[in-house]
C-alpha cells in the first residue's frame, strides 16, 4: 500500500519477540491459533521481502471474524481470562499484517508488552520471570529499531542497547516495587477459566491418595516463627470427611453452612466449643495454587485470615474463592486444645452414621472386638493392635477394592495405604457408636535448613482419623502409625523402602536422590531461593509491604509512603542520570601527548609555563630565547614530539620522546645543583 | 538580514515573544554546542500512549494482586524515565557548525551545509534536522567524529535569505520522548530572481559611447545565421545554404561579442520591477552560458561588462538585492 517499511532491524526483533512472548501460551491456546501465528509471521516476512503484498481488506475482516468465532467456539465462553488472552494474542499477531505506518509498529510493540504481562497471570516463578525479561528486552529492541535510522542494521547492537536501557531501569523499578503503595483490588477481574486441581480433594476413595503421592509437586512451604516442630508432629489438617457411602468419604456439607468464623467476631455459638490451651506455635504458609477451597493448618488454629477465608464448623480454614494463585497466610496454632467437649445429638448421630447394608462383615467384626474389650479405650487399643500385629501391609500398591471396600480391605486383602487405614478405622469406630471422622491433609514434610522452612510435597499427603470422646472432645488417632510407624517418623520414602515404590513413575525426580548429598544441597538451595522469591517478591502483598516498611520507617500512612517513594525514586534517578550523562569522556590522550604535557608541567615548575594556545615549536623558541642554557635540550624534546606526532605513523611509541625528556631533566637538574 | 517572507515553518515563529526569548537564550552563532539551556524535551504521542499502558498495567497488578505485573509496569515506567535521560543525552554535547551555502533562484531549493561534530566517546544516533518540520533529514554520529549534512530549503522570493532557526530533534532511543532545539547558525544565502525567458536579447549597443570594439574571432559555437555583410570572412559564409537557396548568409558563432552587451533595466519598458528583474536574470544566465561579456544597468546600479563566474554572481546578486526593502514591504502587505 504505502511506502512505509518497518526498518529491518525493528521487524526482525518484532517477529522474534512476538514468537517468544506467545510461546508460553501455546499450551493454553486452541491449536489453530498456532497456525494463524505462523501464517501471519510468514506473510509479514514475505511482505518485507517484497514477494507478497499486504492482505486485502476483506481477507483481514474475514481473519478477524473467524478468529473471534474460533475463540468463542474453542473456549465456549468469553467470561474467563483465557479467551481474552487468546483474543489479545490474536490481535497482536493479526496487527502484523497491517503495518502501514510507523504508529502501527508502536501498536504491535505496546500489545507485545501487554501479552508479556498476561504470562504472569499463569506463572510467577523465577524461570518464567527471567524468560519474560528476555522477551521484554526483545520488544524494547524492536522499539529502538523503530527509531533508528535506516542505515543502522546491526540487530545485536540494538538488542544490547535495549538491555542497557532496561538494566538502568531495574534499580528504579525496585524502588517502585518496594515503595509503591499497594492497595486491595478495585474491582473483580476475570480469572483463569480452567484450573488444574491439585492436592488432596474432598473425596477419599481407597486408592486416590496412593495415586496423589506419586507426585513430587510442591504443596506448600511453612516457616515457623520459632523452633520447627518435629516432623512427626506436623499434621497439616485440610479437610474433614465424615459422610460415608460404603466406598468413598466426602465432606459433611452442613459443616460448611455455618458462617465463617473470623477473630473478634462473636456471632457463632460453636466457636465457644474451642478451648485453646497453652503451647502455641506461630507459622506462615505459602500455599501453591490448588484450584480448591481449603487451606492447611496445624491443630488447632486461632482464626486470623483475610477477607473471604475463615474457620468452618469442623475447625479448619475454608476460602470462599478457589485458590488460583499462591496464597500467603500466617497462623497461630495451639497444640493443646479441646474442641467440642459436648457434642449435640444431631452431630453425634451424623458422626456415627454408616450406610445400612454396606460392609456387614466389618460391622460384625467390630461388634465382636467390642464385646471382647473392657471399654471404649480398650476397644480402640485393640483395633490399633490388630493393624499392627495382623498381617496388614502398608503399601503404595493396594489391591483394587470393590463395593464393600472396608470388608475387602480388613478381612481379605489387608494391603492398603493411609486412606484404607483411616477409612476402615473410622468405620470400625462408628460401627460401635464412637463418633469418628476422617481427616485429610499432609503429614510431615522436609525441613530446609538453608531457608529455615518446612517444605510439604504431594507425596506427604496423608489421611488420619479423629474420634470424639466424652469430656475430651475430638482426638487425633493415626492408624497408619500402628501399621507403619516409619511413615510418621521419617516420611513416605522410608515407609515404602522395601517395595521400592517411592515416586516409581518419576525416575528423574530430585526427591529420589536424597541420599546423594551434594545433589540434595543444590536442591535445597534452589528450593530456598524460590521460597524467598515466593515470600518477598510474589508474596509482596499490601500487608507484607506495611509490615516491612513500618519496621524500617516507623508508622507510615499512604501519603507519607507516596512521598517516600517519590523522593527515593527521583534521588535514584539523579544518580542514574549522573551515570548516563556524566560519561562525557573526553578523548583519551595519546601516550606521547601525555608525556609532552608532563614535560610542560616540569617546565612550569621551573617558572617557564607554556601559555595558552602556544604551539610546541613557538614554545621552544621562546624558551630558547629566555633560557639559552636550555635551548638545545628543549629543541631535542620538541623535535622528538613534533616528529612523532606529525610525521611518524606510530605515535604510541614514546621511547625517543622519553629519552629526550630524561636528558632534559638531567640537564636542568645539573644546572640547578 | 532576516527575511521573514523566506522563513519556512513560520507557524512556529508566529509568536515574536517566543522568538525574542529564544534569541536571548540562544543567540545566533556559527558554532553551537548543545547543553541543557538549549535542549527542550517533551513526551511524544507514543510516550503518552505508553504511559497509559503503564497505568493499565498497574490497574491489572492491583486487581490481580500480582506482584510481577507490578514489577513489569514499574520496569516500563522506569524505562520511560530513563529514556528521558537517553533522549536528552542524544543531543547534549553535540556541536553544530555552520558550513557553506549555495544560492538559489527563487522557487528552487537553496543548499545549506551544516556540520555535526562530537567530542569524546559519546555517540549520537538518529538525529533529524531541517528547517522544515515535515522535511527532516536523518544523521548518525557513530564511528565518524564529524558529519556534513546538506540541507535544502525551499525559497519563494528573491533577496537575501536567512533560513531562520534550524530544528534539530531526536526521538532516539525509544521514541517515547522527543528532544529538540532550534539553533540559529547565523547562516544566510542569497536568492536570485527566478529567470523568466524573455524574447529578444535586450541589446543596448555598447559601440555608441565608451570602449573599443573587441573584434573577436568567435568560432567555437555555432549560434545562427545572418545576412552577409561586407567584410565577413569568407570562411564563415554558409555555402551549403547558398547552394540551396541562393541567399548569401554568414554563419554566426556564439562569441558574437564583437560587442559588449549591456543588460538594461530600460529594455523592458512598461513591465513592473520583478518582471524586469526576472527577464534580466534569464539573460544573465543565457549570456554567461555563451561566454559573453555583459554588464548591468539598473537605476542607481551599474556593473561594467565582464565575464566569468564571479562576475555572474556579482550581477545576480545585484539583481537579487535591487530595491529589496521595498520589495519586502510589498510582500508583507
Amino acid at each position: 500500500m504505502t511506502g512505509f517499511q518497518i526498518p529491518r532491524n525493528s521487524l526482525a526483533w518484532m517477529l522474534l519477540a512476538q514468537s517468544a512472548v506467545i510461546a508460553p501460551h501455546l499450551t493454553r491456546l486452541p491449536y489453530w491459533t498456532i497456525a494463524l501465528c505462523v501464517v501471519c509471521v510468514l506473510w509479514r516476512v514475505m511482505v518485507y521481502q517484497g514477494r507478497w503484498s499486504y492482505p486485502g481488506r476483506w481477507i483481514k475482516v474475514l481473519l478477524v471474524f473467524f478468529g473471534i468465532v474460533g475463540l468463542a467456539l474453542g473456549y465456549g465462553t468469553f467470561l474467563g481470562l483465557d479467551p481474552w488472552v487468546g483474543l489479545l494474542i490474536m490481535m497482536f499477531v493479526l496487527k502484523l499484517l497491517e503495518m502501514h505506518h510507523k504508529r502501527d509498529g508502536y501498536v504491535v510493540i505496546l500489545l507485545g508488552y501487554f501479552v508479556a504481562l498476561t504470562q504472569f497471570l499463569y506463572d510467577q516463578g523465577i524461570p518464567s520471570t527471567l524468560y519474560m525479561f528476555l522477551c521484554v528486552t526483545m520488544i524494547t529492541a524492536a522499539l529502538i529499531g523503530l527509531n533508528q535510522t535506516r542505515s543502522h542494521t546491526r540487530p545485536a547492537q540494538t538488542f544490547k542497547k535495549a538491555f542497557v536501557l532496561l538494566m538502568q531501569s531495574v534499580p528504579l523499578m525496585v524502588v517502585l516495587f518496594v515503595l509503591f503503595p499497594r492497595i486491595s483490588p478495585l474491582w473483580t477481574v476475570p480469572l483463569q477459566t480452567e484450573m488444574a486441581i491439585t492436592g488432596v480433594t474432598d473425596t477419599m476413595t481407597p486408592g486416590n491418595i496412593a495415586l496423589l503421592v506419586q507426585s513430587d509437586k510442591l504443596a506448600f512451604r511453612a516457616t515457623f516463627a520459632d523452633e520447627v516442630l518435629p516432623l512427626s508432629r506436623l499434621y497439616w489438617r485440610g479437610l474433614v470427611l465424615s459422610r460415608f457411602d460404603g466406598t468413598s468419604w466426602t465432606q459433611e456439607l452442613q459443616a460448611l453452612y455455618g458462617r465463617l468464623y473470623r477473630p473478634g467476631q462473636r456471632t457463632t455459638s460453636w466457636q465457644d466449643n474451642m478451648e485453646l490451651l497453652g503451647e502455641k506455635v506461630t507459622y506462615s504458609i505459602i500455599l501453591e495454587p490448588t484450584g480448591q477451597n481449603w487451606l492447611f493448618s496445624l491443630t488447632m488454629p486461632e482464626g486470623s485470615l483475610k477477607e473471604g477465608i475463615g474457620l468452618v464448623r469442623d475447625f479448619r480454614f475454608y476460602s470462599l474463592r478457589e485458590i488460583r494463585s499462591k496464597l500467603h497466610y500466617e497462623l497461630t496454632s495451639h497444640l493443646n486444645y479441646r474442641i467440642d467437649r459436648d457434642l449435640s445429638d444431631f452431630w453425634r448421630y451424623r458422626y456415627t452414621l454408616l450406610p445400612k447394608d454396606s460392609n456387614p462383615r466389618s460391622k460384625r467384626l467390630a461388634n465382636t472386638i467390642r464385646e471382647n474389650s473392657l471399654n471404649q479405650a480398650d476397644y480402640i487399643r485393640n483395633i490399633l493392635r490388630r493393624y499392627n500385629l495382623d498381617e496388614f501391609v502398608y503399601t503404595l500398591k493396594p489391591t483394587v477394592l470393590g463395593d464393600d471396600s472396608v470388608d475387602e480391605f480388613l478381612l481379605d486383602s489387608k494391603r492398603g495405604f493411609c486412606e484404607h487405614y483411616a477409612g476402615s478405622f473410622v468405620f470400625l469406630m462408628r460401627a460401635v457408636g464412637i463418633p469418628a471422622r476422617v481427616v485429610v491433609g499432609y503429614q510431615g514434610g522436609e525441613y530446609n535448613r538453608i531457608g529455615n522452612y518446612v517444605e510439604v510435597r504431594q507425596y506427604d499427603a496423608h489421611a488420619w482419623a479423629e474420634i470424639w470422646q466424652q469430656g475430651q472432645g475430638w482426638i487425633r488417632v493415626d492408624p497408619t502409625s500402628a501399621v507403619a510407624p516409619s511413615r510418621i517418623e521419617s516420611g513416605l520414602e522410608s515407609a515404602v523402602e522395601d517395595e521400592n515404590t517411592f515416586l516409581a513413575n518419576l525416575p528423574l525426580s530430585w526427591m529420589k536422590y536424597r541420599q546423594i548429598l551434594w545433589l540434595t544441597e543444590i536442591r535445597l538451595q534452589i528450593s530456598a531461593i524460590s521460597y524467598y522469591w515466593d515470600s518477598w517478591v510474589v508474596g509482596y502483598t499490601p500487608s507484607v509491604q506495611m509490615s516491612l516498611l513500618t519496621r524500617y520507617f516507623g508508622d507510615l500512612d499512604r501519603k507519607r509512603l507516596g512521598m517516600l517513594m517519590l523522593t527515593t525514586f527521583f534521588g535514584l534517578l539523579g544518580i542514574v542520570a549522573m551515570f548516563i550523562l556524566g560519561k562525557r569522556s573526553h578523548k583519551l590522550l595519546q601516550p606521547i601527548d601525555r608525556e609532552y604535557l608532563r614535560f610542560c608541567q616540569l617546565l612550569a615548575k621551573q617558572g617557564l609555563p607554556r601559555s595558552v594556545g602556544e604551539g610546541p615549536i613557538h614554545y621552544a623558541q621562546r624558551i630558547g630565547q629566555q633560557r639559552p642554557d636550555l635551548a638545545s635540550a628543549m629543541q631535542v624534546v620538541t623535535d622528538a614530539y613534533v616528529r612523532m606526532n606529525y610525521a611518524e605513523d606510530q605515535p604510541e611509541k614514546t621511547d625517543s620522546l622519553r629519552s629526550a625528556i630524561r636528558a632534559f631533566r638531567f640537564r636542568t637538574l645539573s644546572i640547578s645543583s | 538580514m532576516n527575511s521573514s517572507a523566506n522563513t519556512p515553518d513560520s507557524t512556529v515563529w508566529r509568536s515574536t515573544r517566543f522568538r525574542q526569548w529564544l534569541d536571548r537564550r540562544m543567540p545566533p552563532s556559527n558554532a553551537i554546542t548543545l547543553d541543557q539551556k538549549k535542549i527542550f524535551i517533551l513526551p511524544t504521542r507514543e510516550g503518552v500512549f505508553f504511559s497509559l499502558l503503564i497505568v493499565f498495567m498497574v490497574l491489572a497488578g492491583i486487581n490481580y494482586q500480582n506482584s510481577l505485573i507490578f514489577a513489569l509496569a514499574f520496569l516500563l515506567a522506569s524505562l520511560l524515565m530513563v529514556s528521558i535521560l537517553h533522549t536528552y543525552r542524544n543531543l547534549s554535547g553535540l556541536t553544530i557548525l555552520a558550513g557553506g551555502t549555495l544560492p538559489a533562484f527563487a522557487g528552487e531549493d537553496a543548499e545549506f551545509t551544516v556540520m555535526l561534530s562530537r567530542l569524546g566517546a559519546r555517540t549520537y544516533e538518529a538525529l533529524l534536522l531541517g528547517w522544515n518540520r515535515d522535511l527532516l533529514q536523518g544523521a548518525d554520529l557513530l564511528e565518524d567524529e564529524e558529519v556534513k549534512i546538506k540541507l535544502f530549503v525551499e525559497t519563494r522570493v528573491r533577496g537575501p535569505m536567512n533560513p531562520g532557526r534550524l530544528l534539530i530533534q531526536t526521538n532516539y532511543p525509544v521514541g517515547l520522548f522527543r528532544s529538540w532545539t532550534w539553533v540559529d547558525l547565523d547562516m544566510s544565502t542569497i536568492v536570485y530572481p527566478s529567470p523568466v525567458p524573455a524574447g529578444d536579447i535586450p541589446v543596448v549597443s555598447a559601440s555608441s559611447d565608451e570602449g573599443k570594439l573587441l573584434a573577436r574571432e568567435g568560432v567555437e559555437d555555432f549560434y545562427g545565421l545572418r545576412e552577409y555583410q561586407q567584410g565577413d570572412p569568407l570562411k564563415q559564409v554558409a555555402w551549403k545554404s547558398y547552394a540551396r537557396t541562393g541567399e548569401l548568409l554568414t554563419k554566426q558563432f556564439s562569441a558574437f561579442a564583437d560587442r559588449r552587451i549591456w543588460l538594461d533595466w530600460e529594455s523592458y519598458p512598461g513591465m513592473d520591477r520583478e518582471a524586469r528583474l526576472s527577464r534580466l536574470c534569464y539573460w544573465v544566465l543565457k549570456l554567461d552560458a555563451t561566454n559573453n561579456e555583459y554588464g548591468l544597468r539598473l537605476p542607481g546600479v551599474e556593473i561594467t561588462p565582464h565575464r566569468g563566474v564571479e562576475h555572474r554572481e556579482e550581477i545576480l546578486k545585484a539583481l537579487a538585492i535591487f530595491e529589496v526593502e521595498e520589495f519586502e514591504l510589498e510582500q508583507v502587505s
